[in-house]
C-alpha cells in the first residue's frame, strides 16, 4: 500500500476553490473555572459506558454535560496518568506520583501493597490470562502482582527499556508493552518470568513504540516515533508496513473504525486519517486547529463519536458518520441541485451555474473544479453510463453525454426523441437508461458507446401508458429490476414486465392504531428500498410509506418523522433509511421504527436540501447536496448504541444516598425518595429527556428534562421506579430501567405484629379466666376442708376421753400439789381458748402453733407423766401451719399408741430442710385399737395441698410412724 | 563452617562491589520474626545480620545464618524450626542479593522509602521479591528498616496440616540494620 498521489485537476480550463476543509464537527468541552489550568491527558469509556477524564488536577467523570472530580483523600498530586477498568469491573487510577488508586463505593482509596508502590509515573495497567493484575511505569519498568506479592521486570531481567509508553494485553493473554528499545512481550508461567522482544531486527520499523492498539481481530497497530505506523499480524507473526514513509513526526496515540479508518495522533502535527478502504493519507483538517495539537488520547465511544484530547483545546468530540463539506462564501455556485459518485469515488456536483467536482488538497482540504465551463449547464440531474460516461440532466437544455477522460461531448434533446428537456432524474440497469422528465418517461436503449458511434433508441412513455402524470421527480431501479417513477399529484408508477401499474392511494394504517383510513399519496417525491424488498417513498404532504407489495404502512410526525418537507430519501450498506429534509437527517431502522435525529450537533445545519440530491460511492458513504454544502455521512461497520443509556445514578433517602443494588426495603419513615437518574447520549447530550413512573404512586408516564425527582411521604407499599431516556421523542423502543423497594408499614400495621397481639390478648384472656377459676374452686375447696380440720380438732377436744382424762389427772393433782392444779387447769383453759381464736384462720406462725403444742404437752405430760415425752427439736422460723396441725397429730399419736413405762412414747418434732415439718413418733399400736374415722388426718392432707401444692408425706414402719408437712412461707 | 561460608559468600559478591566503588557495610542488624496463628504466637530474633550495599550501581545483598535464632518461647520449638521446617543443618542461611529499584544518591543525608528488588533465598528456595524499607542516611552511616511477610509455601516449607494453628502460613518479618560507608 502506498500514499495515492493526489492528482490536482487536470482538466484546462476549470476553475479551483478552496474550501473549507472536509472534516466531522467537533464539538469542544470545558471542564469549568476552576480547572482551567488542568491539562488533560486522558479519556476513558467505562463499561458502563460513563466517561472518565484524567487530568493533572484530578479524575473527572463526564456524562456528556457534567464534571465531576474524583480528588485523592490525602493531599498528594491529583495528576492522573492512567486510568483502567478490571473484569470485575473497579476503576483504577495511575497517577504521576507512581501512586495507585481504585474507585470504591464513589470514593478514590488507595492502592498499598506491602512492597510499595512506584516512584514514577504509572503509565498503564493490564490483566493477563491468569488473572494476574499488571502496572506499567515510566523509569522503572512494569510489575505485576501475583498472588501474595507484587514483582518487578526492568531492564535486569530483560526488558527493553523501564520507561514504558503503553501497556496492552494480547488475545493470547500476553502483555505487551512499547518502550525506548522496541516492544517487550512478557507473560508469567509456572512463577517463571517469560519476556520475548520485538525490535528492529524482527521488522520494528522503529525502536521507540509509543503506542499499542488493538483491532477487531486482535490484531495490533503500532504507533512509532519516528517511523509512523506499523501493524502486527498476529496469525503471520509479522509485521507489515500500511505507510511506506512519514514524516510527520511522533506517533502519540491510534484510534481505529473498523475497517474504514485509522486515525492517528501525533506529538505536534494534529491528526492524520489512514484510510482502511484505499490506503491514502489524509490529513484531519485544520477547521480545529487541530493541526498544530499535540494529541493525548484518542477514543472512539459506542455512539460513533470520536474524541479527541490534545494540548491546544482540551476535549472535543465529533459524530465520525458525518463530515460537512461547506461552499465557502466566494464560490460562484450555491444549491447543489443533484450529486453523483462515479466508478472512481469521484464526486460530480450539479448546480445552477454548471458542473463541478469535488478534490482534497494535501492537507486535507476540499476544493471544487468546474467542468463544461462553456456550456452554462443548469444541472438538475446526474447519472453515469457503463461506458463511464456522465450523463448530464438540465433543466430545459435536454442532456449532455460526458467523458472526463476523452472530453467528448453529446447533447440530447427533444430532436432526438426526448420526451422533454427538463430532465429530473436518471436512473438504468445494463443498457437501458430511465429519464423522469417534465413530460413522461423517457427510456433508452444503448447499443454501444453513445459517445463513441454508438447507437441509441428512445421510446416515450406517459400518462396513456399508464403513468399517474407527466410530472416525474424520480426514477428508481429495484433489486428485481422493477422500474419506479414518483409522479407529481398521482402517487408512484412502476413498470413491470414492460406494462405500467399506478398506485395513487394508501391505507392510513398505523401499527398502534386499530383500522385504517384511505390517503391520497399524491405528490411523491423520493423512492428507496430496505433490505427487506420493500418500497419506502416520501411525499410532498403525507411523510412515508412503506409498501411491502401490498399494502402500505403510513409512518408520519406520530411516528417521530421531524420534518415532512422530505426531500430525499437513501438506504445505506446496513439497511437504515435516511430521511433528508431541511431540519436536518432522521435515520430510521425499518425493522423497529426507530429514529434517531442528526442535525447541528454533528455539523449539520441550514441545509436546505435539494430534491433527491443524493448518491452513493463505491465506499457506501452517502452524500446529500445541500443549499449551503455536501453531507458525506459514513456508515461505520461498528455495531453503535442507538439508544441513550439510560442509568438510575443514585437514589437517597432524606438525602443521605443509599446502596440501591442492595437495599430495597424501607421502613415506615424511610419515606422520602430522591431518584438521579440519567441518559448517556454524548452524540448530542442536550436534547435527552426522560420519562419515569413510580409504579404504585403515579398513574402513568411523567415527562420531564430533569435528571432528578424527589417523592415525599410515600405510604406503606411496593413500589417500581421505571425511567427510560430518549433522544428523539420517540419512547417506544427505548429500554426501561427499573427499580423496585417496599416501604413496609409501621409495626403495628404489620399484619403478624397484629396477629401477634390479637392472639396474645386471647391468651392472657383464657390464662387469667381459668386461673380465676381455679383460685375460687380452691379457696371453696379450702374453707370446707378448713371448715372440717377445725371440727375434727374441735370433736377431739371435746372427746369425752380426753376430758376424762384430763379430770382425773387434775383429780390427783389437787390434793397432791394445789398449786400445780392450778396450773394445770390454767393451761387446759389456755389451751382451749387459743384452740378457738385459731380456729377460722387459714395458718397460723409456727411460733403460736408450738405455744399451742405446748399447752397441749404439759396437759399430756402430767397425765402420762415420765411416759410420754415430746422432743422440739427446731428454732422458731418465719413458717406458717394450719392451724392445730400439729396438736392434731400429737392427738392421733396418742390415741393409737400404748403409752406406759415399758414402751414410752416419744414424739420428736423437727425441720427436714427448709420445706418439711416432721413429726414422728415410736409406732407401739394399741392391741384394741380405739375407733378412728381417720378423719383428722385426710383432712390436714387435702388441706396442706390446697395451701402448698405439695402432698403430705405419711410413713408408717414397724416402728415408726412420721409425717412430713410441707410448711407454707 | 558458617563462618567459612559467610566469608566466601561476601567474598563472591563483594568482588564485584569493592571493584566498583563505595559499599556500606553492614555493622550491626538484627532480624525479628513472628508467625501469628490462631492458637499462637511464635516469635524468634537474630542479631548476626551481614549485609553490603554497593552505592555506585545499587546492588545489595543480605544474609543471615539460620542457626542463630533465639528466643523461641519453648526449646520445642526453636528445635522445630531447625529441624523441621528450615532444615538449618541443610540450608545454613537466608539470603536476598538484589539492586535497589529508586535512583537515588545514598551518599546524601536524608529519609528515604527504598525498594529492593531481589532473590529472596529461603529453605534454599529463592523467590524473587520487592522489600520496602525505610532508609535514612546520615553522616555516612545508612539505618535501614523494613517489614515484609513469608509464606511457607512460597520456600516449599510444608506444615502438616495439624500444626497450622499453631504456626502460621504467612510469616511476618522484621529486619533493622546499620551500615557504615567504607
Amino acid at each position: 500500500m502506498s500514499i495515492r498521489p493526489i492528482i490536482l485537476s487536470l482538466i484546462i480550463g476549470c476553475l479551483a476553490l478552496l474550501s473549507n476543509a472536509q472534516s466531522p464537527f467537533f464539538k469542544m468541552h470545558q471542564i469549568g473555572e476552576t480547572y482551567r489550568n488542568a491539562k488533560i491527558e486522558l479519556i476513558f469509556e467505562a463499561q458502563n459506558s460513563l466517561l472518565w477524564i484524567g487530568t493533572s488536577e484530578g479524575l473527572f467523570s463526564y456524562d456528556g454535560l457534567e464534571f465531576v472530580p474524583f480528588l485523592k483523600s490525602d493531599s498528594t498530586s491529583n495528576h492522573v496518568r492512567s486510568v483502567f477498568q478490571n473484569e470485575k469491573g473497579v476503576l483504577w487510577v495511575g497517577y504521576h506520583d507512581g501512586t495507585v488508586w481504585y474507585l470504591e463505593k464513589q470514593q478514590l482509596n488507595k492502592w498499598e501493597p506491602e512492597e510499595g508502590t512506584p516512584s514514577v509515573p504509572i503509565m498503564g495497567f493490564a490483566e493477563d490470562h491468569n488473572g494476574n493484575f499488571w502496572l506499567a511505569s515510566y523509569g522503572e519498568g512494569i510489575y505485576y502482582k501475583s498472588e501474595n506479592h507484587l514483582y518487578n521486570i526492568n531492564t535486569d531481567d530483560g526488558l527493553l527499556g523501564d520507561d514504558i509508553y503503553v501497556m496492552k494485553t494480547d488475545k493470547l493473554g500476553r502483555i505487551w508493552v512499547g518502550t525506548d528499545g522496541g516492544i517487550s512481550i512478557c507473560e508469567i508461567r509456572n512463577k517463571e518470568k517469560i519476556i520475548n522482544n520485538l525490535t528492529r531486527d524482527d521488522g520494528l520499523p522503529d525502536e521507540i513504540v509509543r503506542e499499542i492498539l488493538e483491532d477487531d481481530d486482535g490484531d495490533f497497530w503500532i504507533g512509532t516515533y519516528d517511523k509512523g505506523v506499523c501493524f502486527y499480524d498476529f496469525e503471520k507473526e509479522k509485521f507489515e508496513y500500511p505507510l511506506s514513509n512519514w514524516d510527520n513526526g511522533i506517533v502519540s496515540k491510534l484510534e481505529i473504525f473498523k475497517d474504514r479508518e485509522l486515525w492517528i495522533g501525533t506529538e505536534g502535527n494534529g491528526v492524520w486519517l489512514l484510510s482502511l478502504l484505499d490506503g491514502t493519507l489524509q490529513k484531519l483538517s485544520n477547521q480545529n486547529q487541530l493541526s498544530g495539537s499535540k494529541i493525548h488520547d484518542l477514543h472512539k465511544d459506542i455512539e460513533g463519536n470520536i474524541w479527541v484530547i490534545s494540548n491546544l483545546h482540551g476535549i472535543c468530540h465529533a459524530n465520525r458518520q458525518f463530515e460537512f463539506i461547506p461552499i465557502t462564501t466566494g464560490a460562484d455556485f450555491e444549491n447543489i441541485q443533484s450529486i453523483l459518485a462515479d466508478r472512481e469515488n469521484k464526486v460530480w456536483v450539479g448546480t445552477e451555474k454548471g458542473l463541478f467536482t469535488h478534490e482534497l488538497d494535501e492537507l486535507g482540504n476540499s476544493f471544487f473544479t468546474q467542468h463544461l465551463k462553456n456550456q452554462s449547464l443548469n444541472v438538475i440531474s446526474l447519472y453515469e453510463d457503463n461506458f463511464e460516461n456522465i450523463w448530464i440532466g438540465t433543466f430545459g437544455d435536454g442532456v449532455y453525454i460526458f467523458n472526463k477522460r476523452t472530453l467528448k461531448i453529446r447533447r440530447l434533446t427533444e430532436k432526438d426523441g426526448l420526451s422533454n428537456g427538463s430532465i429530473l432524474s436518471m436512473n438504468g440497469v445494463n443498457d437501458k437508461i430511465w429519464l423522469a422528465t417534465l413530460g413522461g418517461v423517457t427510456e433508452l436503449q444503448l447499443n454501444g458507446d453513445p459517445l463513441e458511434n454508438g447507437s441509441l433508441s428512445t421510446r416515450n412513455l406517459n400518462q396513456e401508458d399508464g403513468l399517474g402524470t407527466n410530472f416525474i421527480y424520480k426514477v428508481f431501479v429495484d433489486s428485481k429490476a422493477r422500474v419506479w417513477f414518483a409522479t407529481d399529484g398521482k402517487g408512484i408508477s412502476v413498470l413491470e414486465n414492460g406494462s405500467i401499474k399506478n398506485f395513487q392511494k394508501a391505507a392510513h394504517y398505523h401499527e398502534d392504531e386499530p383500522g385504517s383510513e384511505e390517503v391520497l399519496l399524491k405528490a411523491v417525491y423520493s423512492i428507496t428500498e430496505d433490505q427487506q424488498g420493500h418500497i419506502w417513498l416520501s411525499t410532498a404532504k403525507e411523510g412515508i410509506f412503506e409498501f411491502d407489495g401490498k399494502e402500505f404502512k403510513h409512518l408520519t410526525v406520530k411516528e417521530g418523522i421531524r420534518d415532512l418537507a422530505i426531500t430525499s430519501l437513501i438506504t445505506d450498506k446496513k439497511g437504515n433509511i435516511l430521511i433528508v429534509h431541511p431540519t436536518g437527517l432522521d435515520i430510521l431502522k425499518p425493522e423497529t421504527r426507530h429514529l434517531i435525529y442528526y442535525d447541528k450537533a454533528v455539523g449539520i445545519e441550514d441545509i436546505d436540501p435539494n430534491l433527491n440530491a443524493v448518491c452513493k460511492d463505491r465506499n457506501d458513504n452517502i452524500w446529500i447536496g445541500c443549499k449551503n454544502g455536501i453531507i458525506k455521512y459514513l456508515p461505520l461497520n461498528e455495531s453503535l448504541e442507538i439508544h441513550p443509556r439510560t442509568r438510575l445514578s443514585n437514589v437517597s433517602i432524606f438525602l443521605e444516598p443509599i446502596d440501591f443494588h442492595s437495599d430495597t426495603t424501607f421502613l415506615y419513615d424511610q419515606n422520602n425518595l430522591v431518584f438521579d437518574y440519567l441518559g448517556l447520549w454524548y452524540t448530542d447530550p442536550s436534547t435527552v429527556k426522560y420519562r419515569y413512573q413510580l409504579v404504585g404512586y403515579d398513574r402513568d408516564w411523567i415527562f420531564s428534562k430533569d435528571r432528578k425527582v424527589t417523592y415525599s411521604n410515600l405510604d406503606p407499599g411496593t413500589y417500581s421506579f421505571n425511567v427510560a431516556s430518549t433522544e428523539n421523542d420517540a419512547w417506544l423502543d427505548e429500554p426501561i430501567i427499573s427499580y423496585s423497594f417496599e416501604v413496609l408499614p409501621p409495626l403495628w400495621q404489620r399484619w403478624w405484629f397484629i396477629l401477634l397481639v390479637l392472639l396474645s390478648a386471647g391468651g392472657i384472656f383464657y390464662w387469667y379466666q381459668k386461673a380465676r377459676d381455679k383460685r375460687i374452686q380452691r379457696v371453696n375447696l379450702l374453707e370446707k376442708e378448713k371448715a372440717e380440720s377445725n371440727l375434727a380438732a374441735l370433736k377431739a377436744q371435746i372427746n369425752p376421753h380426753f376430758l376424762f382424762n384430763s379430770f382425773n389427772t387434775l383429780v390427783t393433782v389437787i390434793d397432791e400439789d394445789p398449786k400445780t392444779a392450778v396450773q394445770y387447769v390454767e393451761k387446759m383453759s389456755d389451751f382451749y381458748r387459743t384452740m378457738l381464736e385459731y380456729r377460722d384462720k387459714d395458718v397460723i406462725p409456727l411460733a403460736e402453733e408450738l405455744a399451742l403444742v405446748k399447752n397441749y404437752t404439759y396437759l399430756l405430760e402430767r397425765r402420762f407423766g415420765e411416759n410420754f415425752k415430746v422432743n422440739l427439736n427446731m428454732s422458731v422460723e418465719q413458717i406458717y401451719l394450719a392451724p392445730l396441725t400439729l396438736q392434731i397429730l400429737l392427738e392421733n399419736a396418742v390415741k393409737h399408741n400404748i403409752i406406759s413405762k415399758t414402751k414410752p412414747l416419744t414424739v420428736n418434732i423437727y425441720m427436714n430442710g427448709d420445706d418439711y415439718l416432721v413429726i414422728e413418733n415410736n409406732l407401739q399400736l394399741k392391741i384394741r385399737p380405739e375407733k378412728s374415722t381417720q378423719f383428722g388426718l385426710q383432712s390436714l392432707i387435702k388441706r396442706y395441698e390446697l395451701l402448698t401444692g405439695k402432698k403430705m408425706k405419711i410413713e408408717e414402719t414397724e416402728d415408726t410412724f412420721r409425717v412430713e408437712i410441707p410448711v407454707v412461707k | 563452617m558458617i563462618r567459612l561460608i559467610f566469608i566466601v559468600f561476601i567474598f563472591t559478591i563483594s568482588a564485584a562491589f569493592y571493584s566498583k566503588g563505595k559499599t556500606y557495610v553492614c555493622h550491626k542488624g538484627q532480624i525479628l520474626f513472628k508467625s501469628e496463628a490462631s492458637l499462637e504466637v511464635i516469635e524468634a530474633k537474630s542479631e548476626k545480620l551481614q549485609g553490603i550495599i554497593n552505592i555506585d550501581d545499587r546492588s545489595f545483598a543480605l544474609m543471615i545464618d539460620i542457626n542463630s535464632f533465639e528466643g523461641f518461647s519453648t526449646p520445642f520449638y526453636k528445635r522445630l524450626f531447625n529441624e523441621n521446617y528450615m532444615e538449618s543443618t541443610k540450608y545454613q542461611q537466608a539470603t536476598f542479593v538484589g539492586k535497589i529499584i529508586e535512583k537515588r544518591n545514598l551518599e546524601k543525608d536524608g529519609a528515604y522509602t527504598l525498594r529492593a528488588k531481589g532473590k529472596l533465598k529461603i529453605h534454599g528456595v529463592e523467590q524473587e521479591r520487592i522489600i520496602k524499607s525505610q532508609v535514612s542516611v546520615k553522616d555516612g552511616t545508612l539505618n535501614f528498616e523494613s517489614s515484609f511477610s513469608v509464606f511457607l509455601n512460597d520456600h516449599d516449607i510444608t506444615l502438616p496440616k495439624i500444626v497450622q494453628q499453631k504456626i502460621s502460613e504467612e510469616i511476618q518479618v522484621n529486619v533493622k540494620g546499620q551500615m557504615r560507608l567504607k
